[in-house]
């Protein structure tokens, strides 16, 4: 059954290729009439270039991180997701809001300042989760490998795995939710 | 964040105990061309003559987020919120590694513009107050703000004596007027018209920029004084707390 009205379709999850492979799954759903296409994290490059600045800069918080995921899905929001649908086509954001909220709960951040973060995001049509703990290392993943990269461990107040539990209970539960 | 309590309570007792001299920080806010900056330089040249130990920071100045607007408003590539979260996320960095690490050593902290610029510029380019106004959550509240208010008139006479005003400080991202000039003067009346709101909520204690510098001067070695015997603001135990639980604090 393929999609034929234009729809936000959001994907969250953990670990960036599995994102990728349902965000490609998402797409091959809508009708190729109305297909609009993927929008992925970082299209405008602030995370690129974070990157590479030097240590002597301070490492990010996750507050900090997030500020910039909010920066950077506004600008997917302005130039990849809104024009598409304003043409009548449908579009994938994956990953979109909730994978962002799942790793600032997990670090420990307030739900109100997560939500009130993200209020000029519209709600998505449609939202799909993907349900996969594999975290890889490296900037070819997603936003929370790369979270894990940037921010030391003693700002992201626990481990790696005690992180990513959280987080995947948080997104299953939002998964009920929707 | 687990252990909040604990960390507030840490907060507290480190900022209310009487055996050290407790860290300062002393805000100077006000439109462009209101002299803040002289006056800013003028402040901790006196601060370090009287023995404080004093640390500045700018507005927009973080070196891990600062090339990132830099480039971006370089190609006039911003949105307004685009513009308000990069700027909050600067300040937010700066006050994890610069403003709260001075302030626990005990140091006086000016700082050059503080959130109410992101809120007064945010505000005037259409933004909601309440967004803008949360996004710099865990606040962090200034012992003292000196707000530097001059007519928009001046403000427009001051900045134009030195250049033209750059695209973003003159507005022209949401004024659609092509003059830099022209743009200014609309822009910075609203600037100013939303600084006079907040001057009233937040209580700045309000310098009349219009006056001599050595009198505004004087007027802020004056309030300083009286200012500086005030007690610590418990406003600020969750941002001091949060912090300390990301590391902070650690010698």
């Amino acid at each position: 059954m393929t999609r034929r009205k234009p729809a936000l379709i959001a994907v969250d999850g953990l670990g960036g290729a599995a994102i990728a492979a349902a965000a490609r799954a998402a797409l091959a759903s809508i009708d190729r009439a109305t297909r609009g296409g993927v929008s992925c994290w970082d299209a405008s490059g602030v995370f690129e270039e974070l990157a590479v600045a030097g240590a002597d800069a301070g490492p990010p918080s996750v507050r900090t991180l997030l500020l910039l995921y909010a920066a950077d899905l506004a600008f997917r929001l302005r130039w990849e997701i809104r024009p598409v649908l304003a043409e009548g086509r449908s579009v994938v954001a994956a990953p979109y809001v909730e994978t962002a909220v799942a790793f600032g709960r997990a670090a420990g951040i307030d739900r109100g300042w997560l939500v009130n973060l993200f209020r000029f995001a519209p709600r998505p049509t449609e939202r799909r989760f993907v349900d996969r703990t594999a975290v890889r290392g490296g900037r070819g993943g997603g936003f929370v490998e790369f979270g894990f990269e940037q921010v030391p461990k003693v700002m992201l107040g626990a481990t790696r795995a005690e992180l990513v539990e959280r987080m995947t209970a948080y997104l299953r539960a939002s998964a009920r939710r929707s | 964040m687990p252990g909040l309590s604990r960390l507030r309570r840490r907060a507290r007792e480190h900022f209310t105990g009487g055996s050290h001299r407790r860290g300062l920080l002393v805000a100077f806010e006000g439109p462009d061309g209101s002299g803040k900056t002289t006056q800013r330089k003028l402040f901790k040249t006196w601060l370090k003559a009287e023995g404080y130990d004093v640390v500045t920071t700018k507005w927009n100045s973080s070196a891990l987020i600062k090339p990132i607007i830099k480039s971006r408003k370089a190609v006039h590539a911003l949105s307004p919120e685009e513009f308000s979260l990069l700027h909050g996320a600067d300040f937010r960095h700066r006050v994890e590694q610069v403003i709260l690490p001075a302030l626990w050593a005990g140091k006086v902290v000016i700082a050059d513009r503080f959130l109410f610029t992101g809120l007064a510029r945010d505000v005037a380019r259409g933004l909601d107050l309440d967004w803008v106004l949360k996004l710099y959550q865990p606040l962090l509240w200034p012992d003292l703000v000196f707000y530097f208010a001059v007519s928009a008139g001046t403000s427009g006479r001051r900045v134009m004596a030195t250049g033209t005003p750059q695209f973003y400080e003159a507005g022209q991202d949401v004024t659609d007027v092509e003059d830099p000039v022209e743009s200014y003067q609309r822009f910075i009346t609203r600037v100013i018209r939303e600084y006079e709101s907040l001057a009233l909520i937040f209580n700045f204690i309000t310098v009349d920029a219009e006056r001599s510098i050595a009198d505004q001067h004087r007027q802020i070695r004056q309030l300083f004084r009286e200012g500086e015997k005030r007690p610590w603001s418990d406003w600020n135990a969750d941002a001091v707390a949060e912090w300390l639980a990301i590391g902070g604090g650690a010698s």
